[in-house]
């Protein structure tokens, strides 16, 4: 299930599974990174993936019973790092990656566009990094 | 159980800086957010609030079963989190440049290792102490007043020392430490694994005539199944420090490829 919202009505929108907006023109880098990731997404391991930025997000994810508890997470991913970043002076966060029971997440930022893949726990996380960032 | 803990992990994470110097902080907290150990890097402030923002991310992550381990990385430094097998969790900041085996030993290996043998012996400590307190309150002591002429039987002595062996207690089964690997295929059984044979040699040597038959296989997660061995085939050459595990027990452990098991094979005294 793929869905492209904007940003004030992300989380209505995901969670009722409604509404689609264009990528914002004027974020080039949103609208390559998306290429980048649904190329990704195809890859074996691969479950899905989210991308936001200040004016858009796509979510890719399967089914839709866990999208807004994925959404919730990530985001929570994203501002939990930015938070531990601070407090541990780590510089610039390149990644994070957070393993569960079950799934993987990879999460980085590039420009103001935070990306999120989740994957299966024996997916190889550095070489989809290394093609986000190619 | 804190208190337990404390003292000898704190001893390990202070060690940390001299096996690894790129490792600059390290402590551990308890899923209730308690530090249990921490290095002099690394202030009360820090610490706690990372607990607090950790346990508060773990509190949304049940959609992908929890969170085993966490890593962020910086442009110079990396911070990483890993459960270890007693909801107590691990926490290193160290810089990019650190060898990732040692850390991945230290926080994968050593220290769940440890706090796994700190729970055995704590709860030896408590079984032993259990009976002897609940004896004490519900078991008054009866004095037995026994006539002189009555002989004392020497019976219930002679049992007891029957039943000591004159033969030396064997060895502790060896850990060992296996990476695994999958193995497939018409003719492979699926409930025996395939084990480098170095190690094999080293139990037959310890043990001698005792014929080992099955081994004991723990995950890092805690997951444990006893199965069948056979030495990994020499044409193997690479099978140092690997196990080659089959489809089915891989499922029962659920472990996979790549990840680190810990060995022991099952002695059983004749």
């Amino acid at each position: 299930m793929k869905q492209k919202t904007s940003h004030s009505q992300e989380e209505t929108e995901v969670t009722s599974g409604v509404g689609s907006l264009p990528v914002g023109g004027e974020n080039s880098a949103f609208a390559s990174l998306s290429a980048s990731l649904e190329e990704i997404r195809k890859l074996k391991g691969v479950i899905g993936y989210i991308i936001r930025s200040n004016n858009s997000a796509i979510v890719d994810l399967p089914g839709s019973d866990k999208i807004s508890e994925y959404a919730l997470l990530t985001s929570e991913i994203h501002e939990s790092c930015e938070n531990i970043k601070n407090q541990f002076n780590l510089g610039e966060t390149e990644t994070a990656i957070i393993e569960g029971k079950n799934v993987k997440v990879l999460c980085l930022s590039v420009g103001e566009n935070r990306i999120s893949v989740l994957m299966e726990k024996d997916a190889n996380h550095a070489w989809i990094i290394k093609r986000i960032l190619l | 159980m804190t208190q337990a803990y404390s003292n000898p992990l704190q001893i390990i994470i202070d060690e940390f800086k001299n096996i690894s110097p790129e490792i600059k902080r390290t402590f551990v907290f308890k899923t209730n957010g308690e530090i249990v150990a921490c290095n002099e890097t690394t202030t009360d402030d820090q610490s706690k609030k990372l607990a607090t923002t950790f346990l508060n991310l773990s509190s949304k992550a049940e959609v992908i079963g929890g969170i085993e381990t966490l890593t962020i990385q910086g442009a110079d430094s990396q911070l990483n989190i890993t459960s270890t097998n007693n909801n107590y969790y691990l926490t290193t900041v160290s810089s990019r440049s650190v060898d990732v085996k040692i850390v991945t030993s230290l926080t994968r290996v050593i220290i769940p290792t440890v706090m796994t043998l700190m729970d055995e012996i704590s709860s030896d400590t408590s079984d032993n102490e259990l009976p002897q307190n609940v004896e004490s309150e519900t078991k008054p002591t009866e004095e037995v007043i026994l006539s002189p002429q009555e002989p004392i039987s020497n019976e219930s002595a002679t049992e007891v020392q029957a039943t000591f062996s004159s033969d030396p207690p064997l060895p502790q089964p060896p850990v060992t430490q296996f990476m695994v690997e999958k193995i497939g295929g018409l003719l492979v059984p699926s409930d025996t694994v395939r084990v480098d044979s170095g190690v094999i040699k080293k139990w037959s040597d310890l043990y001698g005539d005792i014929q080992i038959t099955q081994i004991h296989i723990e995950t890092l997660e805690g997951k444990t199944t006893t199965c069948k061995f056979r030495p990994v085939k020499e044409a193997d050459i690479n099978a140092k420090g690997i196990i080659q595990i089959p489809e089915k027990i891989l499922q029962s452990l659920q472990t996979s490829k790549g990840k680190l098991v810990i060995v022991k094979p099952v002695i059983t005294q004749s």
